[in-house]
């Protein structure tokens, strides 16, 4: 009975706010003048103080930019971008960084608690039993991170973590090391973009050995106005590290499309491990696919060294139109990738995602198992390429990916490309589209789910597999996050 | 916006082959005269760059067909043989076949490019309602010819479709084929086998557009790459809205035989019905060591073991042709050319 009772709250929350994140925090802000120039990229360099081989590097990306064309290749339809009508920066008014938490204004503070982001520390030993369930969160408002929690307690193991802007300032030869080196300037449209113009993100580096002490944690909250939200991240696990790493994302609902280029960059060196896991619940537009967050992101691995291991775990629920392939790059001996993905498109939107495995040395293997749902109006893609270089001898990939067809207005395309050059390879690859069980359906109903609380239970079913790759307390956010998405789904 | 093209010589003697030509072969010569012969740069082109193949081909060569007189007056139990033959030059030919309603007709085309050519054959086909067609198609070019073999295959309603290829590659070898399937009780059957040895390239390109509701189409691929070879699979399954309760299953699976073999497939599928069954599985792989070993410890001497095994592993594709001697024809052409692979 209990469960039923409690089935039958979620669905009535969920009627009562759709996006529950759609608000907007009412805070002054610096905006930098709208458009795409070189005073945009040196403003943006200027206010964080960076060094002259930072500023450089933006500029040639802003050439490079300037000359490139937006690709269109992905199954995506969307307006033409009017990338001069863009702020490029936007930060809260009395100034970018706090060096306590007790200076960051009321306002955010009370935007983030809203979103469950807890950043006072306190909050987080009160709120949780247990010290291994604590979590570090690195907040970006809009352009600049506000407050990175638990810095002390992760010092004290060596894992530095905070804003990418400090890191430039407080370990520039790390930065510089490894910045750009996994996704280079020139990789895509976006990317150069992004380059040019990204404003904060989160900064990762955890020393030999040293498995990190709890779970980190980003959360981006885009909220100005007339925004586009560039934000970069780069982890690096040196030689036997381990870090799990969690991301989440909201925006208010607004009537104009908002514009998120992030560039992610992971670096595994010998017999570490990166974990990393993202929530995505950008604004999705609403019914009639008007709004919406264009989520254009880059996100690569580089397993450098032998045995390294990266695990990209994505949850998929927001953004008018998504485009992103989270890549592995297997050069280490023995490295290893995974993918685990679930993509729910309701409404209008439309999301063209999958992965990357480049297989290049040797024994490397690589899994990826996709689970794509599409309701509505709405179109998703899995498009996903398996290389293996002639030299991945002994290179093995399984790939899965399964769509589900919730209503007859919708669509879901597989585009997998596959290319090998050894025979020393095994690949497999399988996909499947269906559409939910009647029987299954008529099953749950039966015994008293109403319909939409029947879906939600198959839909977890079909998706179990990829959240059960999700930190424990996320995997119920996400559980929370599919029944909202697919909610006036049926009938 | 578009750069201007220069054309190559093979590309000015394809234009050149087809002055003043009519139909399909007026839009060919029109495509080449526009965007040149398609390179990787072209997504539906991407691991054969017909441009580059046929980089050294010049002049106008000719494209004989023979047994053109079967695609008339079409009845129930006929049997159509064609011998395409390109001499080297670049050249181009059609036909077209039209299955009467209820009629069961065997199509065999054999292709031949020689080498220097660039050959370019298509074939329009029509199903009537209640038509069956069993269509083979059999490569044995030389190793230095190019040549593009595709068919616009369309099917009326209860109309059946059995397709099987044997390709056994070229400097470039293509079999695209492009078919409308309407669903209600029509059905399609396609697939075969390559075999690839060194400097051959063959690639497969499927494409099966359901339109209507219920249909049925099984795809089964498969392949052995010797090192120096280069196998392309793409396939795809489009189905639209209307067509729900598609039943529709892809499979591609490939040995990779040395180590310098290159397999590269794109198995597709574009979905827009929610009521629908469909699959594609993609395997690559090399020879089973354990099954060799087992061979071989009965006496069987390694390379009789490893041909026994790459033979029994592509026949599958062809044991959907329903004439015996026609199958049989085609193991036969597989065995030759496995022979002297190993």
């Amino acid at each position: 009975m209990a469960a039923v009772k409690e089935t039958i709250e979620d669905v009535r929350n969920l009627e009562a706010d759709k996006y529950k994140y759609g608000f907007t925090t009412d805070i002054e802000q610096d905006l930098a003048p709208k458009g795409l120039n070189e005073e945009t990229v040196r403003l943006i360099s200027g206010k964080k103080d960076e060094p002259d081989w930072m500023l450089k590097w933006r500029l040639e990306a802003l050439e490079r930019f300037m000359a490139l064309k937006e690709p269109e290749w992905a199954k995506v339809d969307y307006p033409k971008i009017d990338y001069q009508d863009i702020h490029y920066y936007a930060e809260p008014k009395a100034g970018a960084k706090y060096d306590s938490i007790d200076d960051v204004p009321e306002e955010i503070l009370a935007d983030f608690a809203k979103l469950g982001i807890p950043l006072k520390e306190q909050e987080v030993l009160l709120g949780v039993k247990g010290s291994e369930n604590r979590v570090a969160v690195d907040a970006v408002f809009d352009s600049v991170s506000v407050v990175t929690t638990f810095k002390a307690e992760l010092a004290k193991a060596g894992v530095i973590f905070c804003s990418i802007s400090e890191a430039l300032r407080d370990h520039p030869d790390l930065v510089r090391k490894y910045l750009g080196s996994v996704v280079p300037a020139s990789d895509n449209y976006f990317a150069t973009l992004n380059t040019a113009v990204f404003s904060d993100g989160s900064f990762v580096y955890v020393p030999p050995g040293v498995r990190c002490p709890m779970e980190l944690s980003t959360y981006f909250r885009m909220n100005a106005e007339g925004t586009g939200q560039f934000e970069r991240t780069l982890i690096i696990a040196d030689k036997g590290a381990y870090v799990s790493y969690l991301e989440g994302c909201t925006a208010p609902m607004r009537d104009e499309n908002q514009l998120h280029a992030a560039v992610v960059e992971l670096v595994a060196l010998d017999d570490a491990e990166i974990k990393y896991s993202t929530v995505q619940n950008w604004w999705p537009g609403d019914e009639n696919g008007k709004g919406g967050v264009y989520n254009f992101v880059t996100k690569r691995g580089d397993c450098r060294g032998k045995n390294s291991k990266i695990s990209w775990t994505q949850v998929e629920t927001g953004s008018a139109i998504t485009w992103k392939y989270p890549s592995c790059i297997l050069r280490g001996e023995n490295s290893r990738g995974e993918f685990y993905s679930i993509a729910v498109t309701n409404g209008r939107q439309q999301a063209d995602t999958g992965t990357k495995m480049i297989h290049l040395g040797k024994g490397t293997t690589s899994r990826v198992i996709s689970k794509g749902i599409s309701a509505g109006r709405s179109d998703q893609t899995y498009r996903g390429l398996v290389s293996v270089h002639g030299k991945a001898e002994g290179a093995r990939n399984f790939t899965q990916c399964d769509s589900l067809l919730i209503g007859d207005q919708c669509g879901a395309h597989t585009v997998p490309y596959v290319e090998c050059k050894t025979p020393k390879a095994v690949l497999e690859h399988e996909a499947t589209t269906t559409k939910l069980s009647e029987d299954q359906l008529f099953y749950a109903r039966q015994r008293g789910l109403d319909e939409e609380a029947a879906t939600a239970l198959l839909v977890n079913g079909f998706v179990r597999e990829v959240l059960q790759e999700l930190p424990m307390e996320f995997a119920v956010e996400a559980q929370q996050l599919l029944k909202v998405s697919l909610e006036g789904s049926v009938g | 916006m578009t750069a201007i093209l220069t054309h190559t010589q093979a590309e000015k003697a394809l234009i050149g082959a087809l002055d003043g030509a009519t139909g399909w072969r007026a839009h060919l010569r029109e495509a080449t005269q526009r965007d040149g012969l398609p390179t990787r740069r072209n997504e539906f082109w991407k691991w054969s760059d017909l441009r580059r193949a046929a980089n050294d081909v010049s002049g106008v060569g000719r494209l004989d067909v023979t047994g053109l007189d079967g695609l008339t007056n079409v009845k129930d139990g006929d049997r159509i043989e064609l011998a395409v033959a390109a001499s080297a030059g670049a050249s181009a030919a059609d036909a077209a076949l039209v299955v009467p309603a209820g009629a069961s007709v065997t199509l065999v085309e054999t292709l031949k490019g020689a080498a220097g050519s660039l050959g370019n054959w298509h074939m329009t086909i029509r199903l009537e309602a209640g038509a069956r067609l069993d269509r083979v198609v059999i490569t044995d070019h030389d190793a230095d010819a190019v040549f593009v073999g595709s068919a616009e295959i369309e099917l009326a309603e209860t109309a059946t479709l059995n397709q099987t290829m044997v390709d056994t590659g070229a400097r470039l070898s293509r079999n695209e084929t492009h078919v409308t399937h309407p669903g209600q009780g029509a059905s399609i059957t396609m697939g075969g086998a390559y075999v690839l040895a060194a400097g051959r390239h063959a690639d497969t390109t499927n494409l099966v557009h359901h339109t209507g509701p219920g249909g049925v189409t099984q795809q089964l691929v498969k392949g052995a790459v010797a090192s120096g070879g280069h196998g392309v699979f793409q396939g795809k399954f489009i189905v639209d809205r209307a067509a729900q309760q598609t039943d529709a299953r892809m499979t591609h699976r490939a040995l990779m035989l040395g180590e310098r073999a290159e397999i590269d497939a794109k198995p597709e599928l574009e979905i827009y019905a929610d009521d629908v069954q469909c699959a594609h599985g993609n395997a690559l792989g090399t020879l089973d060591e354990t099954a060799l070993f087992y061979m071989r410890q009965r006496g069987l001497p390694k390379a009789r073991a490893r041909a026994l095994l790459i033979e029994s592993y592509l026949a599958e594709p062809l044991d959907r042709v329903q004439d015996e001697a026609l199958r049989e024809r085609l193991k036969a052409s597989l065995r030759a050319r496995l022979g002297a692979l190993i």
